[in-house]
């Protein structure tokens, strides 16, 4: 029964939410924050109750099965925490905006199917939540007019696309195996060929990965992730997007097996070659293309597209590590790049820009906001005691076990653009000038330093004691046949190389206090305003230098011209065509009786016609 | 077989038939009357199908007119399939007529609802008769009061489509009676059971003639592509109570026929795989023709079709769980678009335009009837939780269970029409929704025009969340619609 309270609780919330914002805007915040962190406590409670519960309905002639295993606890948790954050933090960024009942509404609605997702024990319990995923989602991309309706609708129409692909490889699953329970039909995986499993995947491939953003299906992402409203960017790029992984992980490794996995492909093009190729793409142009973005999330939202390439690299690679590294990479990107959007959201509640060429200097006046940026930068660059280090040191260590050198390199990269991206958003918006507009700004409100505090503790903590969540995808692992690795509270032992983030914790605890020793014993420095050496002495007025402007000026033009997305281009070509066909088509209905009444007889001598020919 | 007079069959025709002949009677005596009488007829039909489904479930009730025995009088037909039409039509019909309550206001109040009743009556005939000649009049009843009623704003533009109607229309009658006229030179009987017993017998290029003609003549009312050029024009200008009517229920009726005269007639089933094709091919028309219109009346007409080519497609697939499909899309289909005429038709009586850009920001001006809105539109996409999204799946389903590579193009070309359908829905509430409106000020709406639209709602959501409600009397329908022996073997009592 719990699973399907949770459920219930929900999408019951989000309705009474809507309603009670009509009787009284407090009662509809304290309402959202309540479901929301009820849903956190309910799942929580089920950690370790792993359990399937049949439903007592069904729908047409299938069973409704829930299931709670590790995998989607760990998806349950992560999504249910982070939405919880994100309504947080809303109560401050939506105050003052229109329409608020509908938002929290849907909030809550997104985040419910998507806990409705990972609990489902069929496939069409699956693919009825990814619907109503899908739509509620596509509510909330439009949300705040403008060009949003257009990223909404680039949205919608990819998904639907890849929806329908999905339909059509359940149903055909059905057909096959007679029922769509998951755990049945990965117990008689056996009886398909490696062709039927080959086409099955070829569909599931377009439904998952229009949702995961894997190259060429990300175009929607860059559009609709930096036009929705922030707190649900954070949960969009969080874990929307890891749905299509979740997919992925349950085709792969649940219901085919990896040991058949690896062996499926077309002729001599095997899947986790593709697959291994395709995240690698995501992660070099993707990452390379934020470098350029000058609006702050769209710049976070490219960069979503090349993390998601890491961990997909990491679980096509089908060994222990590899699956341990991406399936750690989902939480920490949830996390880190959680913690960003939302540190974004706030520079923009107080600035009302997010255009990196305005903003810079406001380290002084968002100290939180500030130390939760560099948190989130740290750990998506992966730089060590951050969550970003644990997965990507895992990632890549799998490839350099599977001996996969040009995917490691290649990998290797993608990083370095992360490291300058991630410098850039940092730097553009919290250091140097503070323009002078923002003199007078206030700190950013509490509701939106505790879900910042939260998530840059999260980040640090699970990069210093990675072992708590380790041990779980292991166990994990385990359960999927993999080898199981051994994993301790600081990381993981193993024979080509031990992950230890103690020894790692404390050289640099020694290196910040030898630093600081220096720093503080020598005490030469002083302090000039910024006005004071700057244009060689000759009088600049203060707005009309500003540092982040062009930044980066020969990398980009070094590299611009190589970085269109073609793979955009293309699809706004198609629909152009489908438009200008759609309109030709029109004019079939001529408004003149005369064609009208031919048509008529045309069809009945088409009729005869058919029978006399046979 | 029945027990009492209250419980006949006959009354869903002769009640609303009278009341019709009343209505302008009772106008002399109170005007104000007459828009309550279809609201009783209404009422009436409803309870008394709801009542007799269960008991055609098990049985089909033959009614025979005028004592005689089968095949020498008309004998009524009451199966589940007759019984599930007529309870939406007097659903329907009800709901709409408590719509038209402050909806029809001006212009000659008596006649249209004296039609309005006439052409329930006429959907109801034919639903539930055995004789194909009583059929082709009931048939007549419908489309006439219907031609008439499109042009019942009296504007340029709704006496043009009811002559383009009317023309059509017209085309396609005279080709039923063409085709009755060789069956009855054939067989020299009306009955349809009588004709299905002897069909075997007689092997003549007439027989397909006739079937010829019967598809193409009903198809003109059943909207298949290309005998619908008249449905855009016709749906778009009349009154959006009669867009509801029309394209909730008059087009499904031109389906019925077809597919009531196929599958016990006929019974071929060479000509199943051409209307499979036919079906997506106007699924496929109709949405692309919808995909760039600017009038909302015009694309939800469009879609209608659309949504003829897919339940055409479904009930040709040729299997039980087809037509099951099939049958459960027209429940869908009955539902939504009744609920977005009516919806629409409210928003266009306010703004005064029927421009997708006059909806600009209604989210905001008519909230209920906007939500109302999107729950019709979701619906008729297909997506959970609402019908459309079980019906679809069972036509997918029926579909790709026949394991036939043709079955499985036609349903990748009816997924693609799925995705322009979606597209242009959404682009919709998007500009209910996400566009700045003109003016702030908001509109009230009269409870009567509420009440329908909100119960039209809540059965979208209710079957939605649990289509088993629905299907057990599907499953029994399409077994009865398709098996001609049992059809033949009820009526003559074997």
């Amino acid at each position: 029964m719990t699973l399907q309270l949770i459920l219930l609780i929900g999408f019951c919330g989000a309705i009474i939410t809507y309603f009670a914002g009509k009787i009284l805007p407090v009662l509809r915040e304290i309402f959202a924050v309540a479901i929301s962190l009820l849903l956190v406590g309910m799942i929580v409670y089920a950690y370790g109750r792993y359990s399937q519960e049949i439903a007592q309905f069904g729908f047409l002639n299938f069973k409704i099965v829930f299931t709670l295993n590790r995998l989607s606890w760990l998806f349950a948790i992560i999504i249910s925490s982070l939405s919880a954050l994100s309504i947080i933090f809303s109560l401050s960024y939506m105050k003052g905006k229109e329409r608020q009942d509908f938002f929290y509404m849907m909030m809550l609605f997104v985040s419910t199917s998507m806990l409705g997702i990972v609990f489902s024990g069929t496939f069409l319990q699956l693919f009825i939540f990814w619907e109503i995923m899908s739509w509620s989602t596509f509510l909330l991309i439009s949300y705040s007019k403008g060009k949003a309706v257009k990223a909404g609708l680039k949205y919608i129409t990819m998904s639907i696309i890849g929806s329908m692909a999905m339909l059509v490889a359940v149903i055909s699953l059905y057909l096959k195996f007679g029922t769509l329970e998951i755990s049945v039909i990965s117990q008689n995986i056996d009886i398909a060929s490696l062709r039927y499993l080959s086409c099955i995947f070829g569909l599931l491939f377009l439904g998952f990965g229009v949702k995961a953003a894997v190259v060429p299906l990300h175009t929607w992402l860059p559009d609709a992730h930096s036009e929705a409203p922030s707190p649900f960017s954070a949960i969009l790029s969080g874990i929307l997007i890891k749905m299509g992984i979740y997919g992925f992980i349950l085709m792969m490794y649940m219901v085919v097996g990896i040991k058949i996995f690896m062996t499926l492909g077309v002729g001599w093009m095997k899947f986790h070659y593709v697959f291994a190729w395709l995240g690698v793409i995501s992660i070099l142009i993707p990452s390379f293309i934020a470098i350029l973005q000058n609006d702050a999330k769209r710049l976070l939202a490219w960069s979503s597209v090349g993390q998601i390439g890491y961990i997909i690299v990491g679980i096509s690679m089908g060994t222990g590590l590899g699956f341990l590294g991406g399936t750690f990479h989902i939480f920490s990107h949830a996390v880190f790049k959680g913690l960003l959007f939302l540190t974004i959201a706030s520079v923009e509640y107080r600035t009302r820009t997010r255009d990196l060429d305005q903003l810079g200097g406001l380290i002084k006046k968002m100290p939180i906001t500030f130390l939760g940026g560099l948190i989130g930068v740290m750990g998506l660059i992966g730089i060590p005691l951050t969550n970003g280090f644990i997965s990507k040191w895992l990632i890549y260590k799998s490839l350099f076990e599977s001996n996969r050198m040009f995917l490691l390199l290649f990998s290797l990269i993608g990083t370095w653009a992360a490291i300058l991206y991630g410098y850039k958003i940092l730097h553009n918006v919290f250091l140097g000038q503070l323009p002078e507009k923002y003199r007078n700004m206030k700190r950013e409100p509490v509701f939106m330093q505790i879900p910042i505090i939260i998530l840059s503790l999260t980040v640090i903590l699970s990069g210093i004691f990675p072992g708590i969540i380790l041990k779980l995808i292991n166990n994990i692992a385990f359960s999927f046949g993999l080898e199981s690795l051994n994993v301790n509270m600081w990381g993981v032992v193993s024979e080509t190389g031990t992950l230890n983030i103690r020894n790692i914790f404390f050289g640099i605890l020694a290196a910040i206090a030898l630093v600081s020793i220096i720093f503080y014993s020598a005490k030469r420095s002083w302090k000039v305003s910024q006005d004071d050496n700057y244009a060689a002495g000759a009088f600049v007025p203060v707005e009309k230098y500003n540092y982040t402007v062009e930044f980066y000026a020969p990398l980009y033009k070094m590299i611009r011209k190589y970085l269109k997305d073609v793979i955009d281009i293309f699809y706004c070509w198609i629909a152009g065509l489908v438009d200008a066909l759609c309109n030709g088509i029109r004019k079939i209905y001529t408004g003149d009786i005369g064609t009208y009444v031919g048509y008529i007889l045309f069809f009945l001598a088409f009729l005869i016609i058919i029978y006399l020919r046979g | 077989m029945v027990s009492t007079v209250w419980q006949n069959p006959v009354l869903l025709i002769v009640v609303p038939l009278g009341l019709a002949f009343f209505t302008p009677i009772i106008g002399l005596i109170r005007k104000e009357l007459v828009k309550y009488i279809p609201i009783l007829g209404m009422l009436f039909n409803l309870t008394l199908s709801l009542f007799l489904l269960p008991k055609v479930l098990d049985n089909p009730i033959i009614v025979s007119l005028s004592g005689w025995k089968p095949p020498f009088a008309i004998n009524l037909f009451v199966g589940p399939v007759g019984i599930l039409f007529s309870i939406l039509i007097s659903l329907v019909g009800l709901l709409t007529a408590i719509y038209g309550i402050n909806y029809i206001k001006k212009g000659a109040v008596e006649k249209y609802h004296m039609l309005f009743l006439l052409l329930l009556t006429g959907a109801t005939g034919i639903v539930l008769t055995g004789d194909i000649f009583n059929l082709f009049v009931f048939f007549e009843i419908l489309c006439i009061s219907s031609y008439a009623l499109v042009a019942y704003n009296q504007d340029k533009n709704g006496i043009e489509a009811a002559t383009k109607y009317l023309i059509q229309g017209s085309l396609g009658s005279a080709f039923i009676l063409l085709g009755i006229g060789f069956l009855y030179g054939l067989f020299g009987t009306l009955n349809m059971a009588d004709i299905a017993r002897n069909i075997t017998t007689v092997d003549s290029p007439a027989l397909f003639i006739a079937m010829a003609l019967f598809i193409t003549g009903f198809g003109v009312e059943a909207a298949i592509f290309p005998l619908n050029a008249w449905l855009p024009d016709a749906h778009s200008s009349a009154p959006s109570t009669i867009s509801a009517i029309l394209s909730g229920i008059a087009i499904h009726i031109g389906i019925y026929a077809i597919f009531r005269v196929l599958y016990t007639l006929f019974g071929f089933n060479s000509i199943f795989t051409v209307l499979a094709v036919i079906g997506i091919v106007t699924l496929l028309i109709g949405e692309m023709s919808a995909f760039r219109q600017e009038n909302i009346k015009r694309v939800l007409a469009y879609s209608s079709m659309g949504q003829m080519g897919l339940i055409i497609f479904a009930l040709s697939i040729g299997t039980v769980d087809g037509i099951s499909g099939g049958l459960f899309q027209i429940i869908t289909h009955t539902l939504s678009k009744s609920l977005l005429f009516l919806c629409v038709g409210y928003m266009v009586y306010s703004t005064n335009s029927m421009e997708l850009s006059s909806l600009n920001g209604l989210g905001k001006r008519m909230p209920l009837i906007s939500l109302l809105f999107t729950i019709g539109v979701f619906s008729l996409i297909g997506l959970p939780p609402f019908i459309g999204f079980p019906s679809k799946l069972s036509i997918i389903l029926a579909g790709l269970k026949t394991g036939e590579t043709l079955f499985l193009i036609l349903i990748v070309l009816m997924l693609l029409a799925t995705v322009i359908e979606g597209v242009y829905f959404f682009r919709i509430i998007q500009i209910l929704y996400f566009k700045e409106p003109d003016k702030e000020e908001r509109f009230k709406t009269p409870f009567t025009l509420l009440f329908p639209v909100i119960i039209l709602g809540l059965l979208i959501v209710a079957i939605g969340i649990y289509p088993g409600l629905l299907q057990e009397i599907l499953d029994r329908s399409a077994e009865i619609f398709w098996d001609k022996l049992s059809y033949i073997k009820i009526v003559f009592g074997g």
